[in-house]
């Protein structure tokens, strides 16, 4: 559930941004956006480069970072770190002029040691790009259950008559 | 590697190892935890304790503390997967089954884990607990079987690190323990779910064969797994974690 409020909180903070872009507010000297919750994100119109900084909290107040990349156009704001049961996440946009293009989640590690993404949402992918791992040397089948008659004849079976020899 | 192979709950169960040696005792031990739920939990069978509550000879009140605590993990998970999953067929019968195999997992794992040996893969009926690694530095890789050709894998994934377990589930099984969420037909003929452990794994895998995408988003929110959908078009989904693991097993082949 506290996912759900992260990543709520998330797609605050970007929509308070792009309204407060839309709205002209880049026109003011200083800007910043904070959704209440965990993930704070906040930026300045006035190009200034902080280095990007987390604090690992998940109430940090006000604004946290900003950095500047690309033209004085188009600037990237990371928001503070939030933990959640995915691990850690930030997320990372980029807006031009005035405009949001961009909203990357910046890869952290969970504590599995491997790179998360915000989200985990479960995509659409080619049947051709999971072919690769069809050669893979497995070591056991997965499949949806088979009895002790469907065992015979299953893959898993195979496997194990090579292994059993 | 070591193999043993045996019958127990309809399906049959795969036992690799490697490494430290599991004796006879340690293999006919592990059998007998499969066949204490199976004694248990079966509908197979009218003499097992969980038949004689569905055929109102025994009250659940009288029932065992450990029939009564599986009755109430699945009522669990029936509520955290908003009814997806349930413990109920639809006459209202109460069938363990969506959880009874998963549990007896844990339970033989348990006692694999009490004993030297570091290394094991454990299948039952296509779903895969797993310690340790296949070989030095080389993560156990799973296939998982098309479900158009049940003679040929779709695609592999390692699994290792805080992904143990992969469980899968196929709407060819409902009228066995999956019972749709008054959708008319599925829209997901395999599921296979990664978890940390095989509960997780096999419950959401079920619910979401049975709950379909909005069981699927809801999932992939709410816990730690990766996921990997067929839709009935021959569509396949993949969250970001299920497509590194099977960048990882493309790249353990090569």
């Amino acid at each position: 559930m506290r996912t759900r409020a992260v990543l709520g909180s998330i797609f605050g903070s970007v929509a308070v941004l792009v309204i407060g872009w839309q709205a002209g507010a880049a026109a003011a000297a200083a800007h910043s956006a904070s959704a209440s919750a965990a993930v704070t994100t906040s930026g300045t119109t006035s190009g200034t480069t902080t280095p990007s900084t987390s604090t690992g909290s998940t109430s940090s107040p006000g604004p946290t970072s900003s950095s500047a990349s690309k033209s004085s156009s188009s600037k990237t704001y990371t928001g503070a770190s939030a933990d959640t049961p995915f691990g850690t996440v930030q997320v990372r946009i980029t807006v031009a002029s005035g405009k949001l293009t961009d909203v990357t989640a910046v890869h952290l590690t969970d504590n599995g040691g491997r790179s998360v993404e915000i989200s985990n949402y479960a995509a659409p992918i080619l049947r051709t790009e999971v072919l690769a791992a069809q050669s893979a040397n497995v070591s056991s089948v997965g499949g949806a259950t088979y009895t002790s008659q469907g065992y015979l004849t299953s893959l898993q079976s195979a496997l194990d008559q090579a292994g059993l020899k | 590697m070591h193999r043993h192979v045996f019958s127990i709950m309809g399906t049959s169960v795969s036992l690799s190892w490697r490494g430290a040696e599991l004796t006879r005792d340690d293999l006919a031990e592990v059998e007998a935890r499969f066949v204490d739920f199976d004694d248990r939990y079966s509908l197979y069978r009218d003499d097992t304790e969980l038949s004689r509550v569905a055929q109102g000879t025994l009250a659940l009140v009288d029932a065992s503390e450990e029939l009564r605590t599986t009755y109430a993990l699945a009522l669990d998970w029936r509520d955290r997967t908003s009814g997806a999953f349930s413990p109920h067929r639809p006459d209202g019968t109460i069938d363990l089954s969506g959880v009874v195999k998963a549990l007896a997992m844990d339970a033989a794992a348990a006692i694999l884990r009490s004993r030297e040996c570091r290394n094991w893969c454990l299948n039952v009926g296509g779903d895969i607990l797993v310690a340790g690694q296949a070989g030095d530095g080389a993560a156990w890789v799973v296939g998982i079987v098309d479900p158009d050709d049940r003679a040929a894998l779709l695609t592999s994934a390692s699994l290792g690190g805080a992904r143990l377990a992969c469980a899968t589930s196929g709407s060819a099984e409902r009228g066995d323990h999956i019972w749709a969420l008054g959708a008319p037909s599925p829209e997901f003929v395999q599921v296979s779910v990664i978890a940390a452990d095989i509960v997780t794994a096999d419950v959401l895998a079920t619910a979401i064969v049975a709950g379909g995408s909005v069981s699927l988003d809801v999932a992939t929110r709410s816990w730690p797994i990766d996921v990997m959908t067929v839709d009935v078009a021959g569509q396949i989904r993949m969250s970001p974690g299920f497509a590194e693991a099977m960048s990882a097993a493309a790249s353990l082949s090569v």
